[in-house]
């Protein structure tokens, strides 16, 4: 992927959405049930669950939305757009790598990226080489004729879905509390994903100190279900 | 000491200050030294093995519209310590934000050890820093950067800001380690989140980037915190450390003691401690 070039072919489709196959595609890939593993992987919130942060809805949704706008979730939606873009992969695979705050966090977008590779090669036939998981994300959506905009809001709720499960099961929350915390993301997963779209790589920021904090502090946890 | 002086109003500011080091004859030595308008370097006398660079912003402090740059390039297997003569100090700005560049260099087997003072960020200032480390080849490098929300010694409150702080480090080119940290009006008002500052007013990163430093978080992590929130990880050539605190003094104090496992001495002399 050195040369930056296309996984797949962009169709010659104005990219306006048109094709509902192609939400689906997106839909199945981003899903829970496609075989990548999200549900190992808290980003750390095993860990803010543990330490009494986060012990409610309320309390999670604050937790949440100031980690989708400020941190992982804006530099993963920043580089997921800049992959879908066409930005040379190889680059942002670096970059991702470099980004990432910690060891388990590195091994997070690692084993994402190359479950996900995985898992869609054996869905299709076809898929990229392993790379961080948003950026392989945005390549491999390079073969849908859906907006950057999109996919990246796509790619955002699953992230935030994964971790509002994480919390139903551990804080615990009841279903339709999850439910009530997700849907009440959803505003706010529609502007971090139209910020990120329109943010050059060198300007990704991150400003959640204490959740990457959070995410060391999970490599010495004394018990632990998540791999982060 | 600084902390009570009213902001003073400055023309804007000039200053660009380099330093390369070379392995001449055994020991690391002074190859040339560059100096413009308001920024200075000076290398101290030192006992220890390595030489001691200090920069200096002879201007007191940064404010919107100034300019600085500051580099240092370190030969193939010289060794040098850097640091600033005191803290940097961001004022609060008239308009626009202030800019600074830190390029630094490490050719192969050689060390750096870029152990800044903290930057005091004031209510209303503005600041832009990039600072990019390129090393090569096995070149190590020890990193440390304390930032602190308004002065300590006021109680003052920032609520107005703009900083971002770009900090990379690169291995033949390729990208190792990226941390952009940004802190604005919109993580001000979220500043008492558990996922942002969680009320502190004070945060540091100490990475030690060299092969095999992934080996050093365990012992980083018997330091003690103290007051401090601390935390340790080690990966992929690097140990990374990040602490929170709501003084900044005992953040620093943390720092030194970080730093005292990762580097044998002293701490340069001109460290506030």
């Amino acid at each position: 992927m050195a040369t930056g070039a296309p996984w797949g072919t962009i169709t010659g489709i104005p990219m306006a959405d048109a094709h509902g196959s192609d939400l689906l595609a997106l839909t199945q890939w981003l899903s829970p049930a496609f075989p990548v593993g999200g549900y190992a992987y808290s980003h750390g919130l095993e860990q803010v669950i543990a330490a009494g942060d986060v012990t409610d809805a309320a309390s999670l949704s604050a937790w949440l939305r100031d980690v989708l706008r400020f941190g992982a979730g804006r530099m993963d939606a920043a580089l997921l757009a800049a992959a879908h873009r066409g930005e040379d992969a190889a680059w942002l695979t670096q970059v991702a790598r470099s980004l990432a705050a910690s060891k388990e966090r590195w091994d997070e977008t690692e084993a994402l990226g190359r479950a996900f590779a995985e898992a869609l090669r054996g869905a299709t036939g076809d898929g990229p080489a392993p790379m961080p998981y948003p950026v392989a994300v945005g390549v491999a959506a390079q073969a849908l004729s859906l907006g950057t905009g999109t996919v990246a809001e796509m790619f955002l709720h699953a992230f935030a879905s994964n971790l509002v499960s994480c919390a139903v099961r551990f804080v615990p929350l009841g279903q339709n509390e999850g439910q009530a915390v997700l849907a009440g993301l959803h505003g706010v997963i529609v502007e971090v994903a139209a910020q990120a779209v329109a943010l050059p790589v060198d300007e990704v920021a991150a400003s959640v100190p204490r959740a990457d904090l959070a995410a060391m502090a999970h490599e010495t946890m004394e018990t632990r279900i998540f791999r982060t | 000491m600084y902390d009570a002086d009213p902001a003073p109003i400055l023309q804007r500011a000039r200053g660009r200050a380099s330093v390369a080091l070379s392995l001449t004859g055994g020991r690391t030595r002074l190859d040339r030294l560059h100096q413009a308008g308001s920024a200075k370097a000076f290398l101290p006398r030192v006992h220890g093995a390595a030489p001691e660079v200090v920069f200096l912003n002879t201007a007191g402090g940064l404010t919107g519209g100034d300019r600085f740059r500051f580099g240092l390039d370190v030969g193939p297997g010289a060794a040098a310590v850097a640091t600033t003569q005191t803290a940097e100090r961001a004022y609060a700005s008239a308009g626009g934000v202030a800019g600074m560049e830190v390029a630094l260099t490490v050719g192969t087997g050689g060390a750096l050890d870029w152990l800044p003072q903290e930057t005091i960020l004031f209510d209303r200032s503005g600041l832009r820093r990039r600072t990019e480390i390129a090393l090569a080849g096995d070149a190590r490098l020890l990193w440390s950067e304390i930032v602190v929300l308004g002065r300590s010694a006021m109680g003052e409150r920032v609520e107005t800001l703009d900083f971002f702080d770009r900090r990379m480090v690169t291995r033949d080119g390729v990208p190792v380690m990226i941390e952009p940290l940004r802190i604005d009006g919109a993580v001000l008002a979220r500043r008492d989140g558990a996922a942002v500052l969680g009320g502190a007013r004070a945060l540091a990163t100490v990475a030690l980037v060299a092969p095999g430093a992934e080996g050093a978080a365990g012992r980083v992590r018997d330091v003690a915190p103290g007051v401090v929130q601390a935390a340790a990880s080690g990966w992929d050539g690097k140990c990374v450390v990040r602490a929170l605190a709501g003084d900044a003094f005992e953040l620093k104090r943390y720092v030194a003691r970080v730093l005292a496992v990762l580097r044998p001495g002293p701490l340069p002399r001109v460290w506030q401690i």
